[in-house]
């Protein structure tokens, strides 16, 4: 398990291993399914250095605008 | 001229030295994109880039800013590679009127070489990486997607082929932004309405061809693969899809098979768009992954956007200004010249036009905003006389700065439509639009003094020739 830099959930998860043993991994988290590779610079990697602008409330996630909206059954 | 398949198009750049190899070993992240948009930097002649060493990964190949410049553009016509932009539209726009142009039919391809339907795990298949530090994953962004209206499957033209941006957002999973001006989210609302899921396919790598006519604002029900086949003067080669009735382009390195799920949004972004600015964080439909079937080693094609200019603008800007040219013309057949619709996909447009009599100019300004395309772009409209080149932007001053008027000649429209990511819009996919009226008045119009334009000393024309040929 491994901490979402961009909205801190823990349950991120490995989704790739570099074919290169042990160059990187990608993980994705599935609250914000944000995805990074660990190999990427630590403005990217490390939650406490995530650009806040960019931070996402997992609370915000629920409300995120349909775009586009979800059309009624004909 | 065809290009017969992607690989090709590449060979093509490397003779004419039109492509950059880079076999120092680079990062994914984020040394992909930084390199890209250094190169944006420097010039509208770059070359394409092709990284065959990446940190991490043994047989990774990367094409990237593969239509990056003009010289590129012209080469995917076919055309000599220091082909003028003006002669590079007018030659478009020929062959744009041979429309429609039937596809050939095959019954393989090379893409079938090798396939996968059992655990599809994207991150593994495709080297994919981030371009801009906000954006929220790794996206598919010069991958075409085809799909097929549901009320009329039968009609050719109603088969979209379109670019769309995608996240991967887990092993077969991938969210798309469908834009409401975009042909896929009538698609997308046909299939949620009758509760079922949207059969799509996706490729990608392909010749630079098709691309360029799934970025071109065509008509709903005209066929891009029949506008790709006018373009390069030959029927485009298509393949069936395996999983839906669709046609796949023949040269294309990968292809995916799947559905869009029906009533299904998740969030999705932000990502680096060609507007400059981040597209926030929306809840968007999701396409699951059913198939894979790519070429042995493919060569993963990708486009950097951000910032303009980026290869995006160089991709789509003859493309977008040619069908407003022929919409136009359609209205005003004797009076339209030219139309760079370049800026930003069109949310500028510059239209050099005769004038009939006073207050023409304008009326064309207003005729661009009920454009297709006009739509969903075009927020500032200028309008400037036959002998103003629309794409030599000094000209285009000049004509602003001397036969424009505010009080006469801006107009403002007020609510009028445009797409969503204009940051400037609110509420998003609103805005007023302007028109700038910089042709010379003509009668009933007297304003001004304009009696007097500037000629050239006689004898300008020949000394052009006798100093050209003196500089070789
Ligand atoms: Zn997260």
């Amino acid at each position: 398990m491994h901490i979402c830099p961009r909205c801190e959930s823990n349950r991120s998860e490995v989704v790739s291993h570099s074919p290169v043993k042990d160059a990187w991994e990608v993980l994705l988290c599935p609250v914000c399914l944000f995805t990074w590779r660990t190999s990427e610079p630590d403005s990217i990697t490390d939650p406490a250095k995530y650009k806040s602008a960019f931070k996402v409330n997992p609370k915000d996630i629920p409300n995120a605008a349909h775009v586009p909206p979800i059309p009624e059954r004909l | 001229m065809a290009y017969k398949d992607f690989r090709d198009f590449l060979n093509t750049l490397e003779k004419e030295g039109q492509l950059l190899t880079i076999s120092d070993e680079v990062k994914p992240e984020p040394d992909l994109a930084a390199a890209n948009k250094a190169l944006s930097n420097l010039g509208d002649k770059t070359p394409a880039l092709f990284f065959n060493n990446i940190y991490g990964y043994t047989d990774a190949r990367i094409a990237m800013n593969v239509m990056g410049s003009w010289p590129n553009h012209a080469l995917m016509m076919g055309m000599p590679k220091n082909t003028p932009l003006k002669e590079q539209f007018f030659e478009f726009a020929r062959r744009y009127e041979q429309f429609p142009v039937p596809v050939k039919r095959e019954e393989t391809a090379p893409f079938h070489e090798v396939e996968i339907t059992e655990d599809i795990n994207l991150f593994d298949i495709l080297p994919l990486f981030r371009l801009n530090q906000g954006d929220g994953g790794f996206y598919l962004d010069k991958a075409i997607l085809v799909s097929r209206d549901l009320d009329d499957p039968d009609t050719y033209g109603k088969q979209n082929v379109g670019l769309y941006r995608m996240q991967v957002k887990g092993k077969n999973r991938l969210g798309i932004q469908p834009v409401p001006q975009h042909d896929i989210a009538i698609h997308i609302r046909q299939a949620e309405e009758r509760g079922e899921n949207l059969k799509v396919a996706i490729a990608l790598g392909c010749e630079p061809v098709i691309t360029t006519a799934a970025s071109t604002p065509l008509l709903y029900d005209q066929s891009e693969y029949e506008m790709a086949g006018a373009i390069q003067g030959e029927p485009y080669r298509v393949v069936k899809a395996k999983d839906a009735d669709l046609d796949l382009p023949w040269g294309a390195e990968v292809i995916l098979e799947g559905e869009v799920l029906a009533g299904e949004r998740e969030y999705e972004g932000p990502f680096g768009e060609f507007t400059g600015h981040y597209s926030g964080g929306r809840a968007m439909p999701v396409i699951q992954i059913n198939r894979v079937y790519h070429r042995k080693q493919p060569i993963f094609e990708h486009l950097y956007i951000g910032m303009p200019w980026t290869e995006t603008d160089y991709m789509i800007g003859v493309n977008t200004s040619v069908p407003l040219f022929q919409q136009l013309k359609d209205a005003f057949p004797n009076e339209i010249v030219a139309v760079n619709a370049m800026y930003t996909h069109g949310l500028v447009a510059i239209i050099s036009t005769k004038t009939r009599y006073g207050g023409f100019a304008k009326a064309v300004g207003m005729r661009a905003l009920t454009t297709p395309h006009g739509l969903g772009y075009c927020k500032l409209v200028i309008v400037v006389d036959e002998g103003v080149d629309p794409f030599n932007l000094p000209q285009v001053m000049w004509a602003l700065s001397t036969k424009l008027h505010p009080k006469h000649d801006a107009v403002i429209v007020p609510g009028l439509s445009i797409l969503p990511l204009d940051p400037g819009s609110d509420p998003a996919g609103m805005t007023h639009k302007m028109i700038l009226d910089a042709t010379t008045p003509v009668a009933p119009d007297i304003r001004g003094h304009y009696s007097q334009p500037l000629d050239s000393p006689l004898g300008v024309a020949e000394w052009e020739k006798k100093l050209s040929q003196m500089l070789r």
